[in-house]
């Protein structure tokens, strides 16, 4: 605009000063043209530090702060875990250990549960093949199961099917997070960090296998790790380290040996995983599981 | 320069918001995004840290093997080498870290019931060997007074 | 039953029946009321926005007097949109990680940025455009409080000419029209944060985000006619009946087609009857039955539908004070409607377990974060603040400069 009156340009100047005004008055001798380059040095170099310091950081893969695994590389390891569900009791010490290494709160919380599916006979003359599912989960199976809900010649088959997170190749409750406080480690833990956290609750509500929930206690969202602090040093999952029956088949697809009983696992069984039509490709696989099992 | 400050005052103030809304922006973000940030993706690296450090509440079977290597020989021989020690016996990083103190130590006789894993169930598998308490026997409810847990297949 | 020996108890656990993942087991819900609220406020403020845009973009004459009141209804509501999901974040101290380190993967994440962006670059600007020459002449009319509130208004820009008012409008006109699909992002994205979640049968299915925007159009200009309304009833002004006619008319037909599309969701689903339809059936007919069938359908669709349908065609021969009536009873109904519907996406969303053989139930407690009496304040607030706006913008005393918002001439009046 080139035909300003001159009453504009008198209240523009009067009511506001410009920079540069402002500058020369305090007494500094600079010319516009070194301010504006100051403030655009400012500008780049406050945008670019993220970058830089994600340049930096990516040469320290190894963890570095005191008291954690030292040389442990999480990216020389995938962690997976496997279950046989033709070898699972229902003894429930896997939940109950789980409770007590993790310090999962007191309550209707699990990181890992065992899931009883009872399908009984149909009735007879009803040309059906089987009747209905039930299926229960009494305090998570953390006590172990008393007597089945129908009686024992109702039933047509029964079996126990233990559920944690599935690892999920494209996990939906990474997917979702809104500021990056969960997320897939590089050897193939889902973790959550819990000073992140804010406690929407988008990735339970995302997670469609339900082994997320919000602790009570600490008000962020917690779930199955793996056991992080045992893998880490060597030692196994604290589930897979009771259990009697060796169900859960722990192990490090990046350093198995063929026999390894991850390996063993995936050899020798023809293998289910839950929900696939959603597109999540759970990394964990069930061996044995029935048609009933969601 | 005179055509930049000659624009009508409206977009002239607007766009001197603009900038310092930008300028607040970037300087909160480069304060408040924490250092370890993208290290490996788009979260905390220290994260990873953190969550390994955390303590350990069972030790894990080698760790027994260190002090009571006898009993670990014997329990392998036999069918209930696929248990772990705490299964039975509870956490114990406690005990392995204090060994000399006693309220760290196990007690034997209220070790996991036997039947937490025998009683007979219709959903256990057919292949484990599964007991109906009332029918099993009548003498003692103590399984121990004729089963050794370590070694199953030593029934008299 | 317990087992003696082994002392195993069967916790029974009333909050559920049938069988639900254990962590689903929870007293409440985890997205209580106050994510109720959320979609409810962020709705009514894109449908008053669209209501003010009718006015300046599609130049609808008749509802000049209700330009300014939806402005000031959506930017009253869009204040207080936020505060529902801070009283419900588990850690709502680290609420600015949001905008620090947006995963951008996730809906949720883009909430900062098109919050920040909805409430400065469209509605506060559109505003001031609007604004601002008044705010020039009441800062030099009025004195004490008032009067530096109004200077303070202006940003300093006190220019009154025939040039300067021009490109406040051509401005003003040029903001509505970015604010048009800014609104949609607003409430769609909110819509897509259900929508996305395939874990969920109810929510995850991709007409949500369009449910979403039109009931929210649905909403606000429902909301706009209520506001009108009881504005004139306090002031005891003469209704502008050619103004409400028109509001009303486009709240039919905003209502025709948000019932359709909603309509349109349950035939696909009941004609498909996929794997989860079961699940659903039960949950809409026995678990929502209240606020589904009866809160959302008869008395929140279908009744408005069928009063406002009668008005379209008998409108001349209805007189005056039934009209009134029958658009208040219309309006309100919708409110409550759409405010059911909110309720059954996203509580209703919770009350099925996703293994699809139980059911959990939610009982509002009065008192705490998520009760009775959180609601109610966080409903009522945007009211008081839409009477302290009104009271300082709007004001009767107040000269308005007059100025049509639609700009006819602006094309010849300024190049800028």
């Amino acid at each position: 605009m080139n035909d300003l009156s001159p009453t504009h340009l008198e209240s523009a100047t009067a009511t506001t000063r410009t920079p540069v005004q402002t500058i020369r008055r305090s007494g500094a001798h600079l010319t516009r043209r070194s301010v504006l380059a100051k403030i655009g040095a400012t500008l780049a170099g406050v945008l670019a530090a993220p970058a830089v310091r994600t340049a930096k950081a990516a040469v320290q893969k190894v963890f570095v702060s005191s008291g954690a695994p030292k040389g442990y590389d999480p990216t020389k390891h995938k962690w997976v875990m496997a279950l046989d569900v033709n070898r699972c009791i229902g003894c429930g010490l896997c939940a109950e250990a789980c409770k007590k290494e993790n310090h999962v709160p007191e309550g209707h919380y699990f990181r890992t549960w065992i899931e009883r599916y009872v399908i009984t006979k149909p009735k007879p003359g009803s040309g059906a093949s089987r009747g209905e599912t039930l299926v229960d989960c009494p305090n998570g199976g953390m006590h172990g199961f008393g007597e089945p809900p129908v009686p024992k010649e109702d039933i047509l088959h029964s079996f126990f099917v233990p559920k944690l997170c599935n690892l999920c190749e494209h996990s939906p409750c990474v997917q979702v997070c809104p500021v990056g406080a969960t997320f897939d480690a590089p050897d193939g833990a889902v973790l959550i960090d819990p000073k992140y956290c804010i406690g929407c609750g988008f990735c339970v509500q995302a997670c469609p296998y339900g082994c997320r929930f919000l602790n009570p206690v600490t008000k962020t969202a917690e779930k199955c790790t793996l056991c992080y602090h045992r893998i880490t040093r060597g030692l196994k999952p604290a589930c897979v380290e009771v259990c009697p029956t060796q169900t859960r088949v722990f192990g490090d697809l990046k350093n198995a040996g063929p026999e390894d009983p991850i390996q063993q696992f995936y050899q020798n069984n023809r293998v289910q995983a839950l929900k696939p039509h959603l597109g999540t490709e759970p990394r964990v696989f069930y061996a044995g599981i029935d048609k009933e099992v969601r | 320069m005179r055509r930049f400050l000659n624009m009508p005052p409206q977009i002239f103030r607007l766009i001197l918001l603009v900038v310092g809304i930008v300028v607040v922006y970037s300087t909160a973000r480069y304060f408040l995004t924490p250092h370890s940030f993208r290290q490996y993706g788009w979260y905390r690296g220290e994260a990873l840290a953190e969550l390994a450090t955390r303590d350990r509440v069972f030790a894990g079977k080698k760790a027994c093997e260190e002090c009571h290597s006898d009993e670990y020989q014997k329990l392998q021989k036999y069918e209930h080498k696929t248990l772990s020690c705490e299964g039975c016996h509870g956490p114990l990083q406690g005990h392995v870290d204090n060994p000399e103190d006693a309220r760290l130590k196990p007690d034997k006789n209220n070790a996991m019931p036997c039947l937490r894993c025998h009683e007979a169930n219709p959903s256990r598998p057919k292949w484990h060997k599964q007991i109906v308490v009332r029918t099993h026997y009548s003498g003692s409810s103590k399984c121990t007074e004729c089963h050794v847990p370590h070694a199953p297949s030593e029934v008299p | 039953m317990i087992n003696e020996v082994t002392n195993v108890v069967l916790e029974v656990m009333p909050r559920f029946e049938g069988y639900v993942y254990p962590n689903e087991a929870a007293p409440q819900p985890l997205w209580s009321v106050l994510i109720v609220l959320y979609p409810y406020i962020t709705g009514l403020v894109a449908g008053a926005f669209i209501m003010a845009s009718l006015v300046r973009v599609f130049k609808v004459k008749a509802l000049d007097p209700v330009y300014r009141l939806s402005l000031l209804t959506a930017f009253a509501f869009l204040l207080c949109a936020p505060l529902p999901l801070l009283f419900h974040l588990g850690h709502p101290e680290r609420c600015f990680e949001v905008m620090m380190t947006p995963h951008l993967t996730s809906p949720m994440a883009i909430f900062g940025f098109v919050y920040a962006w909805y409430l400065m670059a469209v509605l506060l600007l559109e505003l001031w455009f609007d604004y601002r020459q008044d705010f020039v002449e009441w800062s030099q009319n009025e004195s004490g409080f008032r009067g530096i509130l109004y200077r303070a208004f202006t940003l300093g820009v006190t220019d009154e000419s025939e040039k300067a008012v021009a490109l406040d409008l051509k401005l003003g006109w040029i903001i509505s029209i970015i604010g048009i699909p800014s609104a949609f992002l607003l409430h769609g994205y909110v819509g897509f944060i259900f929508g996305s979640v395939k874990a969920n049968p109810w929510w995850g299915n991709p007409l949500m985000p369009i449910i979403f925007i039109l009931s929210a159009m649905v909403s606000g200009i429902a909301l706009c006619v209520l506001n009108y309304m009881v504005l004139t009833w306090v002031r005891r002004h003469r209704l502008d009946m050619r103004c409400l006619d028109a509001m009303c008319m486009f709240l039919f037909y905003a209502l025709v087609i948000d019932a359709a599309v909603e309509g349109l969701d349950w035939i696909h689903r009941i004609y498909s009857a996929e794997e989860t339809f079961q699940t659903l059936r039960q949950l809409a007919t026995e678990k929502l039955f209240w606020t589904l069938n009866i809160g959302q359908a008869l008395l929140g669709t279908a009744t408005p539908l069928l009063l406002l349908g009668t008005l379209q065609l008998i409108r001349k021969r209805v007189p005056d004070l039934a009209r009134k009536r029958m658009y208040f009873a219309s309006a309100s109904l919708i409110l409550l409607g759409v405010l059911a519907m909110r309720w059954n996406v996203v509580i209703g969303g919770q009350l099925f377990s996703k293994s699809l053989r139980g059911f959990m139930s939610y009982k509002m407690e009065p008192w705490g974060m998520e009760g009775w009496l959180m609601s109610g304040i966080l409903l009522a607030l945007p009211f008081i603040i839409l009477t302290v706006m009104v009271k300082l913008f709007l004001a009767e005393r107040l000269q308005e400069s007059g100025h049509v918002p639609q700009a006819e001439e602006i094309e010849e009046a300024v190049e800028v």
